[in-house]
């Protein structure tokens, strides 16, 4: 009896050991097989944190060129210039090239004006219709923005065709440019405007390097290359008529 | 043999529980890596989505960016081959050909000379504050866009424009096209007088460009432009309020300490990422959608965009509490749905929107300008928002806003000859609280305080002088 006792325990082990090896096995074989599939998701999740890691790039080159506008609204110069790279550089109108950051405060702090708002004096740089792009490598992006503005002086309309840079995590100007459109003042707005543009020579500081562009503003005709080809037939963007500006054009 | 009898019951028994261990641990990893799969595969489609809307923000500033210019073919091209742009009350033209001369007529361009304007041709079209909805499958979408136009010809006219535009777009090969799009022109107002000189316009006011060519179809729409108070319908009425709705707030769980564990966490940190990128895109469309339903003195409406206790603070009003409250205050800039010859522009622009780290809370900093009429009068006001917001079960709602004025100005004097000074709180429907702070408008200048630190120093800016 006892015999047969220990007989039937032995082959139920033996069962139970055969059943716990093959399902042992069994697991063993699903872990390498997860082991493949696993290394398949963590790619599938990088992939994706790429894709996420783009659209927050895409806000924060936003959020500095949107950051500029307020800064130049209360002429917060020293705030403005920590915007910017420190050899970046820096063209408005029609003034010439200013190279480094220290350059881009003289621009602002010598050229346009005393620290800080000044009572009387309304320098409201607003920006809008802002299309930012990032490049491929991750690191190096680009803004079209309009900054439409009103000032003691009237009416302003300008682009910003600026690229970025991202310097230990952060994105920053690597060159900002910005030609004027249309200058004018209050009472007869662009009916009769006489700003063309401005130039190198007129008012200090004096660039580092000429205009890259010479072009006149309204009622003129000029526009700033598209940094960004078609968004739906993705050809770049065909230059201009060149009887464009004149008064023969469409004639 | 009593010995050998307890072993292999005790051998039995081990062997009993390894086996049963080994079976639900394999079962229970296999129902951990199905989530994972399908979680990974819900975060693909939202990705997709937040891109979505970032691509079609891009197709309507790109064609803002054309017309500008003159590039009216490289317009024309943003439209599926049987797009259509139906023109205020003109009617509706079909196809990228006649689109094209659409708004090569409207813009002052050329058929044959290629890109371009000729001398003195004004025609700058802003293209603002977006709301967009893209539809559940993916692969179409909505928006309502604002257009702010600058435009004329040299010692001949200067206008202002001003349009709602509601677009409909389908994913063709995988890219976003415009393949409906309705043009409500409110206004071209002369420069002198601006919009407080308009006068109502009776019987068929369609523009001189439909008269010498023609629409496809008729305006499926008849209206009357500004004075009258004309509501373009809402793509985004539909109640579903998708565009306003990120992730609800969520806390990781802790995962365990195995190699699925190790991507459960990954997965958790890219998810919150992604909730965080998609959350900015949720109130770039609550802030817009507000200024939408401010525009047409939709009181009730723009209210319910607030969280409970939510507050309302405009320059020097005080401050309001609760939706109930807010509804009141905003009744005070006119009657509901406005008045005729009323207008209430608010334009929602220059957005720095910063989202908290666990997709709870946001705060953003906002433009705004105003354009007014009321009684004859024109007015042009401009200020800064600094807001707060609270994801409310994954849909983003106002928690706090406060308007900062920078100025009011006259239409016919401009700002610097004329400006107002800001209303002192009301005395007729009171505030809650005082203002929270004390300030003067334009001719005296005031920094609005930041709540974020300078994007690339890190550095704080004081709110006050340097």
């Amino acid at each position: 009896m006892r015999k047969s006792v220990a007989k039937y325990c032995t082959l139920l082990c033996g069962l139970l050991l055969t059943i716990a090896l093959t399902s042992l096995s069994a697991a063993a074989q699903a872990n390498s097989h997860d082991a493949n599939e696993l290394q398949g998701i963590e790619k599938q999740l990088n992939g994706l944190g790429d894709r996420i890691q783009r659209l927050q790039d895409l806000t924060d080159i936003e959020i500095v060129q949107d950051a500029y506008g307020y800064y130049v609204d209360k002429a917060q110069w020293h705030y403005l210039a920590d915007l910017f790279a420190p050899d970046a550089t820096l063209e408005i109108g029609g003034k010439g090239v200013f190279l480094g950051r220290a350059r881009v405060f003289e621009y602002m702090h010598v050229g346009l004006g005393r620290l800080g708002p000044h009572d009387g004096s309304l320098i409201d740089h607003q920006q809008f219709q802002c299309l930012p792009t990032i490049n491929p490598d991750g690191v190096s992006g680009a803004i079209r923005c309009i900054a439409f503005v009103m000032s003691s002086g009237g009416w302003g309309h300008n682009y910003y065709e600026d690229r970025f840079v991202k310097l230990n995590g952060v994105w920053q100007f690597r060159k900002l440019r910005g030609p004027f459109n249309m200058y004018s003042g209050y009472k007869v707005g662009w009916l009769d405007n006489t700003i063309l543009n401005t130039t190198p020579e007129k008012w200090p500081p004096y660039p580092d390097l000429p205009p890259s562009v010479l072009y006149m503003t309204f009622p003129n005709y000029y526009v700033e290359p598209y940094h960004y080809p078609n968004p739906v037939t993705g050809k770049p963007m065909p230059t201009p008529s060149p009887r464009a500006g004149g008064l023969a054009f469409g004639r | 043999m009593a010995f050998s009898s307890k072993a292999a019951s005790l051998a039995l028994s081990l062997l009993l529980g390894l086996t049963l261990c080994t079976t639900a641990l394999a079962r229970d990893d296999a129902a951990r890596l199905a989530a994972l799969k399908s979680r990974v595969q819900s975060m693909d489609a939202e990705t997709t989505y937040v891109e979505a809307i970032t691509q079609i923000q891009t197709l309507g500033r790109a064609f803002g960016y054309y017309t500008d210019k003159g590039y009216f073919g490289e317009a024309a091209d943003l439209f599926t081959d049987d797009g259509s742009f139906q023109w205020g009350v003109d009617g509706v033209y079909k196809g990228k050909a006649h689109i094209r001369e659409l708004l090569t007529r409207h813009g002052g361009g050329s058929m044959t000379d290629g890109p371009g304007l000729p001398f003195g041709r004004l025609n700058l079209r802003m293209q603002l504050q977006p709301v967009v909805t893209v539809a559940a499958d993916g692969n179409s979408a909505h928006a309502r866009w604002r257009e702010w136009g600058l435009l004329g010809e040299y010692k001949k006219y200067a206008t202002w424009g001003d349009a709602i535009i509601e677009d409909d777009y389908v994913k063709d090969n995988d890219v976003w096209k415009i393949a409906t799009r309705r043009y409500f022109l409110n206004f071209e107002a002369p420069y002198q007088g601006g919009w407080a000189s308009l006068k109502p316009v009776s019987g068929n006011w369609q523009s001189d460009v439909a008269k010498s060519f023609p629409a496809d179809a008729p305006a499926p729409v008849q209206y009357q432009p500004f004075p009258a108070v004309f509501v373009p319908p809402y793509d985004y009425a539909d109640g579903t309020l998708r565009a306003i709705r990120s992730r609800a707030p969520f806390d990781a769980p802790k995962r365990p300490d195995d190699a699925l564990g190790k991507l459960e966490a990954l997965a958790d940190a890219k998810e919150l990422q992604l909730a965080r990128a998609h959350s900015v895109r949720a109130i770039e469309n609550l802030q817009a959608m507000y200024g939408y339903y401010i525009d047409k003195g939709q009181w009730r409406q723009a209210a319910s965009l607030f969280s409970r206790d939510g507050t309302y603070e405009f320059g020097q009003s005080g401050v309001y509490v609760g939706k109930a409250h807010v509804e009141r205050a905003l009744s005070l800039m006119g009657p509901p749905g406005l008045e005729a010859g009323q207008l209430n522009n608010y334009v929602m622009a220059q957005p720095i929107i910063n989202i908290s780290d666990d997709n709870r809370t946001a705060k953003a900093r906002w433009r705004s300008d105003v354009e007014l009429a009321r009684d004859g009068k024109g007015r042009w006001g401009g200020g800064v928002y600094e807001n707060e917001y609270v994801n409310d079960k994954g849909t983003w709602k106002f928690s706090k806003l406060h308007y900062y004025v920078t100025f009011w100005g006259d239409y016919d004097l401009g700002w610097q000859a004329k400006p107002y000074p800001m209303d002192p709180p009301s005395t007729t429907i009171a505030p809650d609280r005082p203002p929270t702070l004390v300030y003067q408008s334009f001719p005296k200048l005031h920094i609005v305080p930041f709540h974020y630190n300078n994007p690339v120093s890190g550095k704080p800016t004081p709110g006050e002088q340097e």
